[in-house]
């Protein structure tokens, strides 16, 4: 119907420009809830690197916040309507931008959650802040999402190069590891995990005796790895900022060199359940890094975690349950708000504070749509720990949130 | 063209206009955005590919320069859009001409090798290059202005658009179809003999090679704008694989092949994107491997053949042009005109 119009208004005004511009916008009629239902859409790696830690995974989560909610409020429930869609962004920026703005104009988006790796983040960012609709980024660690590339319409939900950086660096460095030795990759993501763990272990009292930059991606450390012990003073913890295939051969190097037996601990940078699950707990025995959320941490997380094992036979990763969380947030302000229009449900999230199975202590920060929330400093169990599968993890101790997450850029303006 | 009959052509051209002014009716105004980008593209490279008997492995590089240069100049001068896009294909040109001279004299495998480390080398610039990039956050926010007006609506954008890339058709078509074209396909066809009637085969390489970066700047500057942001993707090795990809699926050397393969590209990777489907490589990967091995002219190759049997007459074409150094085909006389 949309195109017949849009056709008739371009024969009408002869191809002026100013014809069809009322086309693809549109929408701003005076309904509670547009389109008489709400839609959720999950915009995610489903098929490249990122697809085994969230994925179609995150896509059960966002379903099952969708049924417990409906469970919750019955038929008080101001939408009774929801559906859930998904599209696979295979990691590309492109096609982020382009699925993005079709899941809000065409699928009728209300929201659009997950989308990792920061420039497809931050491309979907410019999106929601086009079309005035909600964006929740789960899956994507930079800090310019809450810096100055923030906007009304975007929130930034779970955790960011900030937090895993301070949090690893200062805890670890506080339970006495002084000296550093910190390899990261040289991107950009490795390049500002560095600057932020310098910092942090400096604030610890702690040294970084030196930080060297390895070429990304890479599969030998060995210049790294027996340089380590030599270093004067020699380093307690060996830090790596490596993500993905390239933490994995990094982790393996150290194993093979011997470095722990050699009184250098590791700790890492970013470190998601799957990637102890694909690599085995023993290759990881002892690694100390921050988690978000882990499954086994409390009963509460426990049964939640049975739930989705239920529906997607497997644990959950932080962005599965990070996924459920936003979505029931976002459901919870729309009821509270009485309508599903963006700029409403966006007052009802700004600032808000709740407590949910993902998110304790947690505060939706309204000068920078941060969500900020209690994680912890966890380490990695050796397998004769291990008591079942994806058991993996021991968390050391808590890390409250105002100390999690840095406080707010004075470069983000909403 | 298809049809060898003159009466056929305009009917031919003006189809492809027609079909151009619809596209975003008929498909999701960003995809056909996409479409016409890519498609430029690959008539780029085809130009070098199917006309000059280069192919080339890091086209990504002047695409991907292209994009970024026009997004900075869009970003930073707030210049209307269309400058930004011309700038970043002037970018992409100049990029090229060093590139070029140090590239045209090898042949074959050679000379693919030497431009994939090429584009790889603009990759490393751009990834290292933070504070005018903004490394794999990718150069955000690029704005879609043109006097004033905002083109923030893909719908409009695509009509805001279509008159550069019509501009970059025209320029592929006129290339190809003058005397100029006409050397670059004795070249082509056979180098030593064109040098021994005097032509300097490594200078017309030159000039192909930079005509067809400019293009491909044309296309991914426009591509940037329109998406409104460059992000490394558009400098990465993938990009170059792909318009090759497209041009190979069209069929090499036949100009519009290049702009059919794109399309299919840009839908099926589209229409899978949503299907909820796990393995598009493998979707794609195998469609193309079935092209390849039935379809050896492409399919726009492929049709042709079966619109017009056997020419005998005036007009010969040969058999898409091969890059040196892999098996040649029977070879023919003349060009495509």
């Amino acid at each position: 119907m949309r195109a017949l119009g849009r056709a008739a208004a371009l024969v009408a005004a002869g191809a002026t420009i100013a014809g069809c511009a009322g086309g693809p916008g549109g929408g701003g009629s005076g309904e509670k809830i547009s389109d008489g239902k709400v839609v959720l859409a999950v915009l995610n790696d489903q098929s490249a690197i990122y697809a085994d830690l969230s994925g179609k995974s995150s896509v059960t989560a966002v379903q099952m916040a969708v049924d417990d909610y409906k469970a919750r409020y019955g038929g008080k429930a101001v939408v009774k309507d929801i559906e859930v869609v998904s599209a696979d962004h295979q990691n590309k920026p492109e096609v982020a931008n382009s699925k993005a703005q079709e899941l809000y104009d065409r699928q009728k988006a209300d929201v659009i959650l997950d989308v990792p790796s920061s420039a497809a983040a931050l491309a979907v960012a410019g999106v929601a802040k086009g079309k005035k609709k909600i964006f929740m980024d789960i899956g994507a660690a930079t800090t310019e999402l809450e810096g100055a590339q923030c906007n009304k319409y975007t929130f930034h939900y779970g955790y960011n190069t900030w937090m895993l950086a301070h949090g690893t660096g200062a805890t670890v460095t506080e339970d006495g590891s002084k000296n550093w030795y910190i390899v990261y990759p040289d991107y950009a993501f490795g390049q500002d995990m560095q600057k932020n763990f310098t910092a942090a272990v400096k604030d610890a009292g702690g040294t970084v005796i030196q930080a060297d930059p390895a070429p990304f991606p890479n599969d030998n450390f060995s210049t790294f790895l027996l340089k380590a012990p030599g270093l004067d003073p020699k380093p307690q913890v060996l830090g790596t900022m490596q993500a993905g295939g390239d933490l994995v051969n990094l982790v393996k190097q150290y194993n093979e060199y011997k470095l722990r037996d050699k009184g250098i601990g590791l700790a890492v940078g970013l470190m998601f359940i799957t990637d102890i699950h694909s690599l085995g707990p023993d290759a990881l025995a002892g690694t100390k890094f921050t988690d978000a959320w882990y499954w086994n941490a409390t009963p509460e997380n426990r049964a939640w975690a049975d739930k989705f094992q239920a529906k997607a036979g497997k644990r959950p990763s932080f962005p599965n349950a990070a996924n459920y969380s936003a979505a029931t947030q976002y459901l919870e302000a729309v009821q509270r708000a009485g309508t599903d229009g963006a700029d409403a449900v966006v007052g009802q999230l700004e600032g808000h504070t709740f407590e949910d199975v993902f998110a304790k202590n947690a505060t939706i920060r309204a000068q920078d749509h941060l969500l900020t929330h209690d994680v912890s400093l966890a380490q990695v169990k050796p397998s004769s720990e291990v008591t079942e599968p994806w058991d993996y993890e021991k968390v050391l101790k808590p890390i409250p949130a105002d100390k999690a997450f840095q406080p707010a850029s004075p470069a983000c303006k909403l | 063209m298809i049809a060898s009959r003159p009466a056929a052509r305009p009917l031919l051209l003006a189809t492809g206009l027609l079909l151009a002014l619809a596209l975003p009716w008929m498909v999701y105004p960003p995809v056909a955005l996409d479409i016409a980008c890519w498609a430029l593209f690959a008539a780029a490279l085809d130009l070098l590919l199917g006309f000059t008997g280069l192919l080339s492995f890091g086209h990504a590089a002047f695409w991907g320069t292209s994009a970024y240069v026009a997004g900075l100049i869009a970003l930073r001068s707030g210049l209307p859009f269309p400058v930004a896009v011309l700038g970043g294909a002037a970018s992409a040109a100049l990029l090229a001409l060093p590139i070029g001279y140090l590239s045209v004299r090898l042949r074959g495998i050679y000379f693919a090798m030497v431009t994939l480390a090429f584009a790889q080398m603009v990759y490393f610039v751009v990834n290292q290059w933070r504070g005018l990039t903004g490394g794999e956050n990718g150069l955000q926010g690029v704005p879609r202005e043109l006097f004033g007006l905002d083109l923030s609506d893909s719908f409009l954008f695509y009509y805001a658009g279509l008159p550069l890339v019509l501009l970059g058709f025209l320029a592929v078509w006129r290339i190809v179809r003058s005397p100029f074209g006409r050397v670059l396909a004795s070249i082509r066809d056979n180098p030593a003999r064109a040098q021994a009637l005097g032509y300097p085969v490594d200078r017309y390489r030159l000039l192909a090679f930079v005509l067809s970066a400019a293009l491909s700047g044309l296309a991914g500057g426009l591509f940037a704008v329109g998406h409104g942001f460059a992000s490394l993707e558009n400098v990465y090795w993938t990009t170059s694989g792909q318009v090759v990809m497209m041009v190979v699926l069209g069929g090499i050397g036949t100009l519009w092949g290049g702009v059919l393969g794109a399309a299919l590209v840009v839908l099926l990777n589209d229409y899978l994107v949503t299907s909820g489907f796990e393995g598009i490589g493998i979707v794609t990967g195998a469609i193309f491997v079935i092209i390849v091995l039935v379809f050896r002219r492409g399919v726009w190759g492929t049709a042709r053949d079966l619109v017009r049997p056997r020419s005998g007459g005036g007009r010969r074409d040969r058999p898409p042009g091969e890059a040196d150094g892999t098996p040649a085909r029977p070879q023919g006389v003349g060009s495509p005109v």
